[in-house]
């Protein structure tokens, strides 16, 4: 029954603790045995409490020296009983036995009588019986006889050849006592009938006479019985506890061994916390000592690093169940409670209103599934879930290093003066280039000249139509203006300039045969020259209508644009020989404008996307720009002559370096509408765009002779003052030709010096 | 209840003062010293001293006289304590003020309407006006409203005109006087005419010399001292220099041959070429002015202020001041300090005798538009008069830099400004009025 119990028990341990070392395992496999065993017995002991065996246990350890020490107690009285008896043989079966036995013991003590060794021997046992004994006796019987025995319990072997056993107080050997002689022994036992009773106690040196008790007891014991004979071990139970009436059953079960015996689960925990601290899992020892040891060349970068760089995914929301009823219609809100909905703040409103439905069956599948889980899938996709490495650097630093302003002094800041009289919006301003007047061309059919320095009108002329361009020509010796109203070009004598001039420019405007526009093809026919004698000028009538004008640098050709013209939108005049030329390249586009290069032979064209620029003399082209702007409204040249302004509708202004890139150099976002126009200062580093939402922007643009440095764009001024007027603003802007001051034309009717 | 002391403490709180004038004897107050309220303003000093002299016996019927205010040469213009406090004066000692008349108008004449912008005037001569006019005639004017001569022969507008003061002749007679104008059809011209017909109508005269030589508008034109010439600058960016005088042999050879050619006009008219011309500013020349017999300042729209030494024809001084400049007067202390306005509503004055000075010593800054003229008062040391676009006619006095006085009666931009008998601003505007406003006391 055990065996296989083990067995099973250990093969749990080994599997429990596969880990351990052999050694141990043996050690605390035997100890579970031992455990094992004890607890069987201990439970055999409850379970059978009247076992004759265990009871003799359990009284021998209980009771034992109770009984014992009764019968030491009787030992001394009943000497002389034992003797008595021994002396009367008594009668009784019992009796009789005993006497055999005692017999018998005789017998055997007589028989190795003889060889002194052996009996010395048995002797020996049993005085070391006695004196355990007389150890396991109680203290009373120890006090009345002091010890006799010094030596301790050593084995008497060690003074066998000795004349001494042990020693007293003063360190004196005691002498054992003169042993008999033999031959004396003998006799003496021969005379003496009681001589087998007594026994040499070789521990303390004496000898002892066994009482009949004694000898009896020795007797019971070696037969195997009870030591005393009044001790019943079949007497019947006595249950001395009142079981009835109690309450609650007791159970007299003695206290089971357990409660007594070490925790196998506590050592258990403490061989695991033992063997944890020998494997180093447990550590005792003081806290960690900072390494001494860093990296000199580490920058802090990684220090900083904590967190995860990847970020998961929140959760999304548990999907809820309010759609899958068909409440009942006490919880259908009335129209009242939705309408009070409304007046909720908007996140304490509630997201879904129940309805009735005739019966569970129609209900409808949640409707937003399909949206929620894309949504859910788009914020995954698009949402960034790692940590985004930020760099830090201060957004000034990013800021180009541009000079202050009040470096960049003069430039135009206030408005001082106003040139009022036009009474439509001033389309077009051009000043003369000594700077003593400016002209304007206005959309109620007027041209005006005023005097810049009082913003006095001096001389007005009535065209009738709206005038789309004003042009002086740039000769101060050829006060001539070049005014395109519709279709027509005109070019007006202003008056100015002294008598010499005068004729000069009567000459100049005279034309002698008027040449019509025939269907014949030829160059002159595109438009005809003719003697305007109301306006004292010429007209040039175009087929289409002419939106700009530009003068060449001598003022001898003007070239001039029409949109719609097609293939002779762009004409070159001139007014020497009376002569109109189309340009000899083809056009890629509406043309918008057209300008002279300052310096060469060469001529710009902007169309609504790109800007080419062509060589008149070589006729060819040989450049093109690329504006990247959705469509370009003006156009300016640099009087340098490598540098190009582009001003767009969207706003967007572009600088272009001719000699770095057919890309912009600089695209300047600066007006919310369209731009209108944008110009160049012909002495000062100034360029200036007007737009429509009634402001003019001056920038300072400064090119270096140096081809290495690039050309230093700053804005410098926002010049308001102009009012909108069907949603046009500011329509033209020229600078002075000799000051920094800029002249803006608005749609007010307005024209307006912006002074330094 | 501290609150009430402090209150009566500032109230009560008194400087000892004693008022001295260089005034005449009506308007000499006692010299003993006084206890006045620190508090105490312009107007409440006035009173104070209204009141002196209304005490000084003899004086019982004393008007009210309105009065400036000089402490250590500066004119009150804040409350006595604050002035104190300011200037860093000790109000324990007996503090002297110096009282003056107030500079201010006290009677504006009716304006003299003109039939188009009046562009210049000239009131150097007391027995009458010189004004130019943007329709090309010249005017004089014997009063206010009162037009004896009318100059008639330039083909655009006049741009300035000049007083030519005589040496033969005594300064206040007006008989054989002569002026000259300026005009945008690059031409000057030279009138003489007797001031002392008085006629119901205004008698028309024509030049009796054209002086041709310029290529573009002449802009301005002053005279020499003495008389014999003058000078233009014009926007061909050139000063020329003219004789006055008709002696000249060359001029009249020129003169005979045009005259032949002007046959409409029955009056002889010769014609005078420039005797020499002072190269050397690059833009338009804005003004000019020729205080001393040797000596040409001019200004330019080229940012300069040059002085020119008339002998040797170069510029002995060259400022530049970063501005365009319409306007030029030279006067003040020892008729040197140099006052001139231009694109911007500042008027700055130089002091040329500190050499490399570039900075002016003083600014007056209330104007808001352009300044288009500027004059000194020709007797007095620290008053000067300007005209600003912003239409206005400001006063102004050296000792301090808010204006005297700020005449209101042009409605649009204010083109001319001058002194006219000492004691009277005479303006131009382009309302096309002449405004006289007399009894301007300057000492």
């Amino acid at each position: 029954m055990k065996v296989p119990k083990e067995d099973s028990h250990d093969a749990k341990a080994q599997k429990k603790e596969k880990d351990l070392e052999p050694k141990k395992k043996e050690e605390i496999t035997m100890k579970r045995v031992e455990e094992k065993e004890e607890e069987k017995a201990q439970r055999a002991s409850e379970e059978f409490p009247s076992d004759s065996d265990s009871d003799d246990e359990g009284l021998s350890e209980d009771e034992g020296t109770v009984i014992e020490s009764g019968s030491q107690s009787e030992l001394s009285e009943d000497e002389d009983i034992v003797s008595t008896s021994g002396d009367d043989e008594s009668s009784d079966h019992k009796g009789h036995g005993e006497e055999n036995l005692e017999n018998q013991i005789e017998s055997d003590d007589s028989l190795p009588n003889d060889d002194d060794f052996s009996q010395e021997d048995e002797e020996g046992q049993s005085e070391s019986n006695e004196s355990r004994q007389a150890v396991e006796e109680s203290d009373s019987s120890e006090d009345e006889v002091a010890p006799r025995n010094t030596i301790g319990d050593v084995p008497l072997e060690w003074y066998r050849d000795e004349e001494h056993i042990g020693y007293d107080l003063a360190g004196k050997k005691i002498k054992k006592k003169e042993r008999q002689d033999k031959l004396d022994s003998f006799l003496a036992s021969v005379d003496d009938s009681r001589n087998w009773r007594r026994i040499y106690d070789d521990y303390n040196d004496e000898e002892v006479e066994l009482t009949k008790d004694e000898s009896k007891l020795i007797n019971r014991l070696l037969k195997g019985k009870a030591p005393h004979a009044d001790f019943d071990p079949y007497a019947p139970y006595v249950d001395w506890f009142a079981w009835d009436g109690a309450k609650h059953p007791l159970s007299n079960a003695p206290e089971p061994k357990r409660r007594f015996i070490p925790s196998k689960w506590e050592s258990k925990k403490v061989v695991e916390y033992v063997r944890a601290i020998r494997k180093g899992l447990i550590k005792f020892d003081k806290p960690k000592e900072e390494a001494r040891l860093y990296h000199l060349w580490d920058d802090s970068s990684s220090t900083e690093r904590h967190g995860l760089a990847f970020i998961p995914a929140p959760k999304p929301k548990l999907p809820g169940h309010e759609e899958s009823y068909n409440p009942s219609l006490e919880y259908i809100p009335t129209q009242e409670e939705i309408n009070s909905y409304q007046l909720m703040f908007e996140e304490d409103r509630p997201t879904f209103i129940p309805k009735r439905f005739t019966s569970l069956r129609s209900v409808p599948a949640y409707e937003k599934a399909v949206n929620e889980s894309f949504d859910r899938c788009l914020d995954l996709y698009l949402c960034p879930r790692a940590r985004k490495k930020r760099i830090n650097i201060d957004p000034e630093s990013l800021k180009p290093k541009l000079p202050s302003r009040k470096d960049l002094k003069p430039y135009p800041i206030t408005c001082y003066l106003e040139y009022k009289g036009h009474k439509g919006p001033v389309m077009s301003i051009s000043t003369e280039s000594t700077g003593q007047w400016i002209a304007s061309g206005s959309s109620d059919g007027t041209v005006r000249i005023w005097e810049v320095e009082t913003g006095r009108c001096f001389r007005v002329w009535e065209l009738g139509d709206t005038v789309q361009h004003v042009a002086w020509n740039p000769s101060p010796e050829l006060p001539i203006l070049a005014v395109s109203a519709g279709q027509d070009v005109f070019l007006l004598n202003t008056g100015l300039g002294d008598e010499e001039e005068q004729k000069k420019i009567k000459e100049i405007l005279h034309v002698e045969t008027s040449t019509a526009p025939d269907g014949s093809g030829n160059n002159s026919s595109i438009v005809s020259w003719a003697q305007d004698d109301k306006h004292e000028g010429i007209r040039l009538t175009h087929f289409k209508t002419v939106s700009s004008i530009e003068w060449h640098r001598k003022g001898d050709y003007f070239s001039t644009v029409m949109p719609s013209g097609e293939s002779r939108a762009v004409l070159i005049h001139q007014l020497s020989k009376k002569l109109t030329q189309r340009i000899p390249f083809k056009l890629h586009g509406l043309p918008v404008s057209a300008a002279f290069h300052p310096t060469r032979s060469m001529f710009f064209i902007s169309t609504k996307k790109n800007v080419r620029v062509y060589d008149l003399l070589k006729q060819k082209p040989i450049k093109k720009l690329e504006t990247g702007v959705r469509e370009v409204s003006s156009i300016a040249i640099h009087p340098g002559g490598d540098h190009v302004i582009v001003g767009s509708r969207e706003g967007k202004l572009c600088w272009f370096d001719m000699d770095l890139s057919s890309q912009p150099y600089r695209v300047l976002k600066c007006h919310p509408k369209d731009i209108t126009n944008v110009a160049f200062h012909r002495s000062y580093p100034l360029f200036a765009s007007c737009s429509d939402d009634c402001t003019a922007y001056v920038f300072h643009g400064m090119v270096y002779s140096d081809l290495n440095q690039n050309p230093l764009i700053v804005p410098l001024e926002i010049l308001r003052g102009h009012a909108s007027s069907n949603g046009r603003g500011v329509m033209d802007c020229k600078f002075h030709p000799r000051q920094p001051w800029l002249f803006t034309a608005g749609a007010d009717s307005v024209i307006k010096l912006y002074c330094h | 209840m501290d609150i009430d002391g402090d209150v009566e403490e500032a109230a009560s709180r008194r400087v000892q003062v004693r008022f001295v004038t260089k005034l005449k004897p009506p308007f000499k107050a006692p010299l003993t010293s006084i206890a006045i309220p620190s508090n105490l303003t312009r107007l409440g000093l006035s009173a104070v001293v209204n009141n002196l002299l209304k005490a000084v016996p003899g004086n019982e019927d004393w008007k009210t006289e309105p009065f400036d205010f000089l402490i250590d040469g500066e004119l009150v213009r804040m409350s006595l304590e604050e002035f104190l406090l300011a200037k860093g004066i000790s109000a324990e000692r007996v503090l002297e003020i110096e009282y003056i008349k107030a500079v201010a108008p006290r009677k504006e004449e009716t304006p003299s309407l003109h039939d188009d912008w009046v562009s210049a005037v000239d009131g150097s001569n007391p027995g009458f006006i010189l004004t130019g006019c943007y329709d090309g005639f010249g005017r004089i004017w014997k009063a206010a409203g009162l037009c004896t001569h009318v100059l008639e022969g330039h083909s655009d507008a006049v741009t300035s005109v000049s007083i030519i003061k005589q040496k033969s002749m005594a300064v206040e007679s007006t008989a054989d006087l002569l002026v000259a104008t300026a005009s945008k059809d690059r031409t000057l011209r030279l009138w003489k005419f007797d001031a002392e017909q008085s006629l119901d109508h205004p008698s028309k005269i024509r030049a009796f010399k054209v002086l041709r030589g310029h290529n573009a508008s002449v802009q301005s034109i002053a005279a020499q001292p003495s008389g014999d010439m003058v000078c233009s600058g014009s926007w061909d960016c050139r000063i020329n220099l003219w004789q006055t005088n008709d002696f000249d042999a060359g001029g009249d050879l020129v003169s005979i041959k045009k005259r032949k050619k002007d046959t409409d006009g029955g009056e002889s008219q010769s014609e005078g070429e420039a005797v020499s011309t002072l190269v050397g500013h690059t833009q338009c020349v804005a003004s000019v002015v020729w205080p001393q017999y040797g000596t040409i300042y001019s200004a330019s729209w080229d940012h300069s202020i040059r002085r020119w030494d008339v002998e040797t024809g170069k510029d002995s001084l060259n400022m530049y001041c970063g501005k365009v400049i319409n306007c030029l007067d030279v006067g003040g202390e020892s008729s040197a300090l140099i006052a001139a306005g231009g694109s911007d509503p500042i008027i700055r004055i130089w002091d040329p005798r500190k050499p490399g000075t570039v900075a002016p010593v003083f600014q007056f800054s209330s104007h808001t538009s352009w300044i288009s003229a500027c004059k000194w008062h020709d007797k007095s040391w620290f008053h000067l008069v300007s005209a600003s676009y912003d239409g206005k006619v400001m006063l102004w006095d050296l000792r301090t830099a808010w204006p005297l006085c700020v005449l209101d009666s042009h409605k649009d931009k204010v083109l001319c400004v001058d002194w006219w008998k000492g004691d009277s601003v005479i303006s131009g505007g382009v309302d096309s009025k002449l405004c006289i406003s007399s009894e301007v006391s300057v000492q």
